[in-house]
């Protein structure tokens, strides 16, 4: 296997990892000569660790997040290689087939000094993620299935800022949620049950287990999460909150990406609020922007893990 | 924790702090402000989610409009300065929050109506009157605001505050009586002063960059710093405000408020705390420390301390321009000021000695704005045998618009076996280090004017020591009984004047 076969940075350059630093050197120099103007300043090393399967879209993603702001991309994806081949650009770097056993020592090799480094995580051992996460400033869970790598999190916290990416899909599903909550009638009412239809059952845990620690709230609140009939482009579909008094259902909207909310009390009113650019672009782009630790989602994904699954 | 008290689903939430329930009341609804500023910059807070769970707007203006008609102007608002061609969800929705009186400035039925539609249920009693209204009538509507209890909260947890718009006043004398008007009926913490330059990220980040930084601080005075250059260039002439431009001239037009504050935000010690009296009270004490200015009236042995100047027909952004006094509203025999360019001395244990040279104009060749700091030369050119061409001081230069962000310049080996010398540039640039746009400053300041945040807001006694600064200057020129103004031709960096001005301390303006 090779960069070009995973199809990463078709227009780059095959070279020894050895060569690495200086092809990349000769390349940003060849393409300020062509394109004048001055050397953009590069702000972070942005690391992708995923199964080769996974690599072209986040390849594709993080191309075009790197035309907007200045940072070394690497993209590595695992396999067997303990001498893997390399491809580059003047930006960018990509290794196929790495054995993870080894993934550190290339990140560690490869990301720039004193900038910050990103890991965006897409699969691979836990012990792995574990490793890696030791030369991370920040790391993004992006695994379907996270079980495994939600574990290693509490591990890693204190050295490593972590999110999961559907953590920041959730974000907008959170400040109406939050917005709403400076309602008198809603903070003041006596919370029985919070329902979740979701395609997506760790966004919905995750989402349920965000309310259940910030509000604080006892075991009596009933948590219901119901899977959506039909596969869906965000990952929740809808959330209603039952209290007394007022019932709240936020709904994702038809045709555009909004999200509709109902209060319903003494007097019925609606919010409609845009649901944000749901992209891979642009949702990894807005987590790997952040640098410091979220607290929230740290007490979110511990209530999280007691929160049960759907049938 | 009670979490009944605060909102903990807040916590590291990205997209806040978002308002308690407001009315937004603007003075103004049908003004070309509202028009190209704050209806724009409401629908991005609403798209952005920063407004509040319960918001509503109520335009008040003497055209003769209803609701429906208010809307409409909001959509085609959003349709020529936000590029929205047709309404979407977002603005629909705001839009339904819209609501509109009309009426005359002076009639107490006006407010009256106000009062009444504030009244109505559903509405919040937490109220932010924007006063996008000519200053001549300011006192008059928060008089009669007053008048009509508006300027009160009706319940323990409501709250009233009041946006004035530039310029606050037109010389010391009259920006001591709009303070002392506005004082009458409301309270400091309520007055909002708006000056959008303070919305700049730039200029925020100035406060971010020496004070959350160890490296430049410890050099950010006289023993390193040589002079600092602060230029705020305009493409444009007088387009439709010739008869505003008329009577206010650039000096009051940009440099009382906008270029002071800039030049507070450079100069300023650290606060204790970064909180707005903290702030503000350490801006204060950069302008309690400029010595007087000194203006040419025509007696040769006063120091030239302010230049001022006028532009004629020229060239600028491809085209051919007519001069100021050729300008549609403009007296042929026009004094008013076009370009103003001075030189201030801070009496300050930081500053003494470092001078820091302001200019401005309209019909400059290029629109920038930005503040330069030009360190000392370091003591001994100890590569002057084998690299005779004379060493580039350090420039430090933050842009404020239109490409936001800071360089730095500094002296670099060229590549060879030869030690020659050449002055680089290392860029930082908001466009593209953080790959997100930079909000309006309208957007910023609306928001912490909900807030309740005055930090980026002028604070009465700021405003006035700065009219303290330039009013000698405007009674020199009204004394001096000159008919004529140095000019500069439009497309060109300001007059001669302004060149020697800078020359006479053995410096040059920076070509940009």
């Amino acid at each position: 296997m090779n960069s070009a076969s995973m199809g990463l940075l078709p227009d780059g350059q095959d070279v020894p990892f050895s060569d690495i630093e200086s092809t990349m050197a000769q390349l940003a120099r060849e393409g300020r000569r062509r394109k004048g103007g001055p050397a953009r300043a590069l702000t972070a090393t942005v690391v992708v660790v995923g199964e080769p399967d996974r690599m072209a879209e986040a390849a594709e993603a993080l191309g075009l997040l790197s035309e907007a702001a200045g940072v070394r991309t690497i993209l590595i994806s695992e396999g067997q290689e303990t001498a893997p081949s390399a491809r580059v650009t003047a930006h960018a770097i990509g290794i196929a087939g790495l054995a993870p056993r080894f993934l550190n020592n290339a990140v560690a090799a490869l990301r720039l000094s004193s900038l910050p480094t990103a890991v965006w995580w897409r699969g691979g051992p836990a012990e792995a993620l574990q490793e890696i996460a030791h030369l991370a400033d920040r790391l993004v869970i992006d695994v379907e299935d996270p079980a495994r790598a939600w574990r290693v999190v509490g591990s890693i916290v204190d050295e490593t800022a972590v999110t999961d990416l559907r953590w920041g899909r959730l974000t907008r599903w959170r400040s109406i949620f939050a917005h709403l909550y400076d309602l008198p009638a809603v903070r003041h009412a006596r919370v029985r049950r919070l329902s979740l239809t979701a395609s997506d059952p760790f966004a919905a845990r995750l989402f349920a287990g965000w309310m259940r620690a910030m509000l604080q709230w006892s075991p009596d609140v009933a948590i219901h999460l119901v899977r959506a009939d039909a596969p869906s482009k965000w990952p929740i579909e809808s959330v209603q909150l039952e209290a007394d008094g007022v019932d709240i259902t936020v709904k994702t909207g038809s045709g555009h990406p909004c999200l509709h909310a109902t209060i319903a009390g003494k007097e019925t009113s609606t919010r409609i609020v845009p649901l944000g650019n749901g992209a891979l672009k642009a949702v990894i782009g807005e987590e790997l922007a952040v640098r410091s630790r979220d607290i929230a989602f740290e007490r979110a994904l511990d209530a999280a893990l007691e929160v049960p699954a759907w049938p | 924790m009670d979490v009944s008290a605060t909102n903990p689903l807040l916590d590291g939430l990205r997209i806040e702090p978002t308002p308690q329930p407001t009315v937004l009341v603007i003075f103004g609804a049908s003004g070309d402000l509202t028009n190209r500023k704050l209806l724009p910059a409401l629908y991005q807070l609403a798209r952005g989610q920063r407004l509040p769970a319960q918001f509503r707007v109520l335009g008040v203006a003497r055209t003769s409009w209803d609701d429906e008609a208010f809307r409409a102007h909001f959509h085609e608002s959003l349709k020529t300065f936000a590029g929205l061609a047709d309404p979407d969800e977002v603005s629909k929705a705001l839009a339904s929050d819209l609501f509109y009186v009309g009426g005359e400035m002076d009639d107490p039925a006006l407010y009256a109506r106000i009062a009444s539609k504030l009244a109505e249920p559903g509405w919040p009693d937490g109220v932010l009157f924007y006063l996008a209204i000519p200053p001549t009538v300011y006192k008059q509507v928060v008089s009669r605001l007053a008048d009509a209890t508006l300027v009160k909260p009706r319940v323990d947890n409501g709250w009233r505050r009041v946006i004035v718009e530039k310029p606050f006043g037109t010389d010391l004398a009259s920006a001591r009586e709009l303070n002392r008007a506005l004082h009458r009926y409301l309270d400091e913490p309520q007055i909002f002063r708006i000056d959008h330059y303070l919305g700049k990220e730039t200029v925020q980040n100035l406060l971010v960059f020496r004070f959350a930084n160890g490296m430049f601080e410890p050099v950010w005075n006289r023993r390193y710093i040589d002079h600092v250059q602060i230029t705020a260039a305009e493409t444009v002439g007088v387009e439709r405000r010739a008869a505003y431009y008329e009577s206010a001239g650039a000096l009051r037009d940009m440099v009382q408020n906008h270029l002071m504050q800039v030049l507070a935000h450079v100069a300023m010690e650290p606060p204790i705390r970064f909180s707005a009296e903290n702030v503000r009270d350490r801006k204060l004490d950069v302008l309690l420390s400029i010595q007087p200015l000194q203006s040419s009236n025509g007696d040769d042995r006063t120091p030239l301390d302010v230049v001022r100047a006028q532009y004629t027909a020229g060239w600028v952004n491809g085209a051919e321009v007519p001069g100021y006094r050729q300008e549609e509203g403009v007296k042929t025999s026009s004094l008013t000021e076009t370009f103003v360019a001075m030189r201030l001395q801070l009496d300050s244990w930081r500053w003494a000695g470092v001078p820091f040279y302001i200019r401005t104009g309209k019909r400059l060749p290029k629109r920038t704005t930005e503040i330069a700091i030009q360190f000392r030369r370091p003591p001994l050119h100890l590569f002057k045998r084998v690299s005779p061409t004379s060493i580039s001081p350090n420039l430090l230069i933050v842009n404020v618009q239109p490409d936001e962000g800071i360089s730095v310049r500094f002296e670099a080996k060229l590549p060879g076996t030869r030690m020659q010398l050449a002055p680089v540039m290392m860029n930082f640039r908001y466009g593209s280090a953080f790959g997100r746009a930079v909000p309006e400053a309208y957007e910023t300041l609306l928001l912490d004017a909900m807030l309740g945040d005055p930090t980026l807001f002028a604070r009465h006694d700021f405003v006035e020591h700065s009219w303290g600064l330039i009013t000698p200057v405007h009674e020199a020129w009204a004394a001096s009984g000159a008919t004529e103004i140095p000019a500069y031709e439009a497309g060109e960096w300001g007059p001669r004047e302004a060149d020697q001005l800078i020359a006479a301390d053995g410096r040059r303006w920076r070509t940009l």
